[in-house]
């Protein structure tokens, strides 16, 4: 959602720079211009905003003991994508949209902010289940054994790597790009991942979170560590519904989230590096040739012009 | 989908001046947003979010101006654990006023700008196939699910109570 796909097209493989996925963005579209000239855009947001919080939080029940709650966050999101789909909204076009995007990675930082306060508020609890919050960044890689055969299984073909190594948010989708090549099957998948997580990721992790948080009987704080996974919206959008289930635990849920997301950055971006990527094109060799479509079974490729850029 | 970068900007004074007014901007909309939903006084939110986009305003202007290839999520992580952390003179006065601020407030307004950033990529997701859609929903559900369970199994076996 803040990509850093921008410094991909202009074939920079400095992989240090990896670690500056907002910088670029941020730098070109606010800095220069100046922000009340887009006024229209923010009274827009007011006005998105007012609405999502007076319609409120909606719980929906599914049986006796399961309910799916449906936060003011997301009908934000919604709304704002809506505003910029209708036609006859004629003030958000796609020049907002990218000074929303890059003021969007400014505001990151604000949540960031947020959540490290908590933290630093519990920083007790974090060095006692520091373990559960190293190793949890090991589940991650649950993707490349589920998603992976299925990929496989629906004919995908080199694409399947690129697609299922990582939750593929702006950090993998560089590290996909420095290994294979921009115009590599590879990178197609992860773009075609990226592009289909930016849309439908985040309302998607509310529900699972939701869901989740009511029919599994794991620990809150494994569900506030579980939101981390993927980008900062996906973990907003995730930690909603956890902070609705378990009301007592709010500094606590945040605090991890928090923490996870720092981890994220850290470390989880070795871990894809060094263990999911290389695992993923060991299974996907293994088990291509046994479960894989013949090769001219052409139509589940993805066209390289729509995921691979224009 | 990927857009050309213009020239590198350099962080002038100008910029640092921008940074404030959307900072402003956005702190307004999320106290009016908090306001509506949980009735926190709004002259404690306005400090709460002042100083969140006071550590959001140092986070990104060290990520610019120090030689160290670090992320501003890095700092501003460490800068928002250090105010807070028991025992520092500031930490009373920041848990304060921003647990005035619902995260949920910042969720609110931040996801409202995602909404409308990310309009831009609707031609090209409409233009992927479903295949592509079932894989990417079973990627982010088994990560989810995978990091819980792990998580989980570690809180369960170092004994951490509920």
């Amino acid at each position: 959602m803040w990509g850093r796909v921008g410094i991909i097209s202009d074939n920079d493989k400095d992989f240090n720079q990896i670690n500056h996925i907002y910088r670029e963005k941020t730098d070109k579209r606010i800095l220069k211009k100046n922000p009340w000239k887009d006024y229209r855009l923010h009274i827009t947001v007011l006005f998105l905003v007012i609405i999502a919080e007076l319609i409120g939080p909606i719980k929906i029940p599914l049986s006796e003991s399961i309910e799916v709650s449906i936060m003011p966050l997301l009908y934000s999101m919604v709304l704002g994508l809506i505003f910029y789909l209708a036609k006859p909204i004629s003030w958000i076009q796609r020049k907002q949209a990218r000074v929303a995007e890059g003021a969007m990675m400014l505001f990151i930082g604000v949540l960031i902010a947020k959540l490290a306060v908590s933290s630093g508020q519990s920083i007790h609890l974090i060095f006692e289940m520091g373990p559960a919050l190293l190793l949890q960044e090991l589940g991650h890689l649950a993707t490349l054994l589920i998603a992976l055969p299925v990929a496989i299984l629906l004919g995908f073909k080199r694409e399947a790597i690129g697609m299922t190594n990582s939750i593929g948010r702006e950090p993998e989708v560089a590290v996909v790009v420095d290994k294979y090549g921009f115009n590599s099957p590879e990178s197609r998948g992860i773009f075609a991942l990226f592009i289909i997580g930016t849309m439908i990721g985040t309302v998607f992790i509310s529900f699972l979170a939701s869901l989740s948080t009511s029919l599994l009987p794991l620990h809150p704080y494994a569900f506030a560590m579980a939101s981390g996974v993927g980008s900062a919206s996906m973990n907003a959008a995730a930690l909603g519904p956890t902070l609705a289930a378990f009301p007592a635990l709010e500094t606590s849920i945040e605090a991890f989230a928090g923490f996870s997301n720092l981890l994220s950055f850290s470390i989880g971006i070795y871990i894809v590096i060094f263990i999911a990527l290389p695992l993923t094109e060991k299974l996907y060799y293994i088990l291509e040739p046994k479960i894989g479509r013949s090769s001219d079974d052409d139509d589940s490729q993805i066209d390289e012009n729509t995921a691979g850029g224009k | 989908m990927p857009e050309l970068i213009d020239e590198p900007v350099d962080v002038s004074v100008h910029g640092v001046f921008n940074w404030i007014l959307l900072l402003s901007i956005f702190s307004i909309i999320t106290v009016v947003g908090n306001y509506m939903g949980y009735r926190h006084p709004i002259y404690d939110s306005l400090i709460g979010m002042a100083i969140l986009s006071g550590i959001t305003l140092i986070g990104v202007w060290l990520e610019r101006r120090l030689p160290l290839n670090i992320s501003s999520i890095i700092y501003i992580s460490l800068i928002g654990i250090f105010l807070a952390f028991p025992g520092v003179p500031t930490s009373e006065t920041v848990l304060y006023y921003v647990s005035k601020i619902e995260l949920l407030s910042i969720v609110t307004v931040f996801l409202a700008y995602v909404g409308i950033g990310i309009g831009k990529s609707w031609d090209e997701f409409k233009a992927l196939g479903w295949k592509a859609i079932i894989v990417t929903v079973l990627v982010i559900a088994s990560t989810y699910l995978g990091s819980a369970i792990v998580a989980h199994i570690v809180l369960v076996m170092t004994g951490v109570p509920v």
